[in-house]
């Protein structure tokens, strides 16, 4: 064992903190401080996936030949540590975490050739269209059908909690290609233009007054054979593979870094950085997100350890989404009364009377967004469920 | 002892069930959002017809003298059904202020009950946190026989609905906190309002240069402290019912959801941790509704046995409705966190009660310090 930090590693984030300081917008900071996560930010994100694709640092965790840089996944670490610690704009996600792992394994050589370069370049915002009103934890019972007829598919279904389906150019589903084998061998995965006939996208609205998610409806949609990604029937495997790709993003452990500092300096804000009852849970609240931490270090590093890889993602899962709860309860708690109010109006955002002051706005719509950690990438039960049978055989 | 609802307050629950649960649906609720007072007026009429406004007024004053009780009953009826509207604001902790008060104000409390008046106490001011005992900077300076109030309030709670709010200031060379009946029309008062959480509706309040009559002096410096807290204790007891009310509902909610919902072939009602969610909102609800009647039966008592009864229900109340609403909302998986289903409305009601006139800290404190 060898506990110690990379000496080279100092340099490295000198570097990207450096390079981050010079590029992030004073005006993108702000918003993203204030309302990072609760307001549209598809603006932004793309902003700064084009901002980031000057120095070519927009996919670096991808293979060099696909773009990526070759860092290590230490150096990957703190590349994205630093962003969050900044507070610039996530890049666009789904298409450099999710479908573009996916088509760089999988796909054609014309899809690589296609989609690849939009997705460094931050030219559009991709959709994940796998969710169902009536499938959710139960993903493999999908039942958006795409039947083929000649060269192209025709899609029918619907699909729900589509993050930001009104304003993707592109989307990658999950449909039903063969009703007739075990739910999760009939599973394809097809990547679908947003704009085709037949597709009508509704925003849900959401408890903190965000509308990014979205229910996607499909009508007898046309799309072309070629979009299939990888074999017919292969979905379930590629959505596994995109879901396990990144083990270590479901701790969020940048965000809760971030917000445990975020909440100490409310409490001093607020006057209660002295008080004994605020210390104690923001003590308590550091000693995990530390350790949680070190249990992602523990994976980045690849640690051969007795208990299923699988397990140990849904403990960080588990850990980091509660912490994401925690942080944001005690934020909210540090605002007293005025954690009531809503600041919904894009007016009430941009100026909010002089008598709140600036760590106010956003807070609480951030700490109601935030209940979805346990919801989303597979619910808290789901997780502890992964954790009983892979780790014990239950 | 009887834990059991006189035929009174049966009748009192019945209608106000049947009232509500026509009315307050949740597409009500959703649309209603959108009016700036944060009233309902019609329904407002409804509820001074039906009795409501006037329950708490003493029969003396021209009330129907209802206890502490039948104001809980009522209260857990309107937090069933997330009913926004000013009752605890205008009927509860208004009502009591002008009955206490000094000299006649059978018109004031008349106009309560009859539903056209409403009243919102501004006591809140900018950089405190909960300070029901300290001095008010807000202040009555004298002019000649006239009174000049200035200051700034902050976050009073149902103020945008409001005709008259009840300003806690000092009055020049007096001790303590008086309580002045401001209108909110008057030369001088600018309010800037705001949605919470829940869709009622709170304002800022800048009072600049507003002359009032000595008459405007609804409870004199020397008893305001007392007056205040007796006022917030009700209110806050009426936000602890509604909170119950509310609690009960997402219990309702919850257990039709989980029956209905199917995942994996089955309802989710049948996985056994779900069940366990469930039981344990069952057991915090029980318990919140125990330390109401604990806090109900000490309303009369005298003030510090009194508040610390308060702050014990309060605890046991608002620990309870975050296990209930948060819980109630990781049953609903996605649909929890859209305002298209009924739990997120709990949720978030749930949030500002618990924020509402002392949060779970402020009551562990009061009771540390008791
Ligand atoms: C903010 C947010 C963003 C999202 N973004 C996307 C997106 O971009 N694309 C996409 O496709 N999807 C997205 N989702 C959907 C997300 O993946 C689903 O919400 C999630 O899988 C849960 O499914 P569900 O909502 O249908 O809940 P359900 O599966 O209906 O769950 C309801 C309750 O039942 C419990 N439950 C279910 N099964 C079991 C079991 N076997 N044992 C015990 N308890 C169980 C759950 O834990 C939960 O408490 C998003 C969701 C949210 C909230």
């Amino acid at each position: 064992m060898d506990l110690r930090p990379d000496e080279s590693l100092v340099a490295f984030r000198e570097e990207v903190r450096r390079a981050i300081a010079e590029d992030l917008p004073a005006d993108m900071e702000a918003r993203q401080r204030a309302f990072g996560g609760i307001q549209s930010e598809i603006g932004d994100t793309l902003a700064w996936t084009r901002i980031m694709a000057r120095r070519g640092w927009t996919v670096p965790q991808w293979p060099v030949e696909h773009g990526g840089l070759g860092w290590s996944p230490m150096q990957l670490f703190v590349f994205q540590e630093e962003q969050d610690a900044a507070y610039a704009p996530t890049m666009s996600w789904a298409g450099s975490h999710m479908v573009g792992p996916v088509i760089y394994t999988f796909g054609s050589d014309e899809q690589k050739a296609r989609f690849l370069p939009a997705i460094r370049n931050g030219e559009y915002i991709w959709a994940q269209g796998f969710s169902e009103p009536g499938n959710g934890s139960d993903l493999a019972n999908l039942r958006t059908q795409a039947v083929l007829d000649g060269d192209k598919y025709i899609v029918n279904g619907q699909k729900i909690w589509t993050s930001t389906a009104y304003a993707s150019e592109w989307g990658f589903f999950l449909v039903r290609t063969d009703p007739t084998v075990k739910p999760q061998r009939g599973i394809s995965f097809l990547l679908i233009d947003m704009k085709s006939p037949g597709i009508t996208v509704r925003q849900i609205p959401m408890i903190n007054d965000d509308c990014e998610l979205c229910e996607v409806f499909l009508d007898n949609v046309e799309v072309p054979a070629e979009n299939l990604v990888g074999e017919p029937g292969a979905g379930w495997t590629y959505a596994k593979f995109l879901l396990d790709h990144e083990r270590t993003t479901s701790s969020f452990i940048f965000f809760n870094k971030r917000e445990v500092q975020r909440a100490k300096d409310i409490a001093v804000a607020e006057g209660l950085a002295r008080d004994p009852v605020i210390q104690a849970r923001i003590a308590r609240l550091e000693a995990e997100v530390t350790a949680l931490e070190w249990s992602v270090l523990r994976t980045l590093a690849g640690e051969d350890y007795r208990y299923d890889d699988t397990a140990v993602a849904s403990v960080l899962k588990v850990t980091g989404s509660r912490l994401q709860h925690a942080i944001t309860e005690l934020q909210t708690d540090l605002l007293g009364a005025k954690a009531t109010r809503l600041f919904a109006v894009e007016a009430d955002r941009r100026d909010p009377a002089p008598l709140w002051p600036e760590h106010v706005p956003g807070r609480v719509g951030a700490a109601l967004g935030q209940r979805a950690a346990t919801i989303f990438g597979g619910t808290l039960q789901v997780q502890k469920n992964i954790i009983a049978k892979l780790a014990f055989g239950l | 002892m009887d834990f059991n609802y006189s035929d009174m307050q049966r009748m009192l629950l019945d209608s106000a069930e049947r009232y509500l649960g026509d009315r307050f649906t949740l597409e009500h609720r959703r649309a209603a959002r959108s009016e700036a007072s944060g009233v309902d007026a019609e329904a407002w009429a409804a509820f001074a017809e039906l009795g409501w406004l006037a329950l708490t007024i003493p029969e003396a004053q021209g009330g129907l003298g209802g206890s502490v009780e039948d104001m809980a009953v009522l209260s857990t009826a309107l937090g069933a059904r997330l009913v926004v509207e000013p009752f605890a604001s205008t009927a509860v902790l208004g009502a009591h202020i002008y009955a206490r008060s000094e000299g006649d104000r059978s018109a004031e409390l008349a106009a309560i009950a009859g539903g056209e008046a409403r009243v919102a106490l501004a006591h809140d001011e900018p950089g405190e946190r909960y300070a029901y005992a300290a001095p008010r900077r807000t202040r009555v300076t004298r002019e000649g026989n006239r009174l000049v109030l200035n200051g700034q309030k902050m976050l009073a709670a149902d103020a945008p609905g409001a005709g008259t709010f009840l300003v806690t200031a000092t009055i020049e060379g007096e001790a303590g906190t008086a309580i002045v009946a401001v209108d909110a029309q008057a030369a001088g008062v600018t309010a800037s309002p705001y949605p919470l959480l829940d869709g009622s509706r709170a304002a800022d309040i800048a009072f600049d240069q507003v002359a009032l009559d000595v008459e405007a002096v609804i409870i004199a410096p020397a008893r305001g402290q007392a007056v205040l807290a007796e006022a917030l204790d009700r209110a806050t007891i009426s936000l602890l019912a509604q909170a119950v009310g509310s609690m009960e509902s997402c219990l309702d909610v919850c257990s039709a959801y989980v029956k209905e919902r199917q995942q994996f072939g089955q309802p989710i009602g049948k996985f056994q941790s779900l069940q366990h969610i469930m039981a344990d909102m069952f057991v915090a609800t029980h318990q919140a509704r125990s330390g109401l009647y604990m806090a109900l039966a000490a309303s009369e008592a005298e003030p510090a046995a009194r508040q610390r009864a308060v702050s014990l229900a309060s605890i046991t109340v608002k620990e309870a409705s975050q296990l209930v609403s948060r819980q109630g909302l990781q049953l609903h998986g996605g649909y929890g966190m859209t305002d298209e289903y009924e739990i997120s409305h709990h949720f978030r009601r749930l949030m500002v009660i618990e924020k509402l006139f002392g949060d779970i800290d402020f009551h562990i404190r009061r009771v540390a310090a008791s």
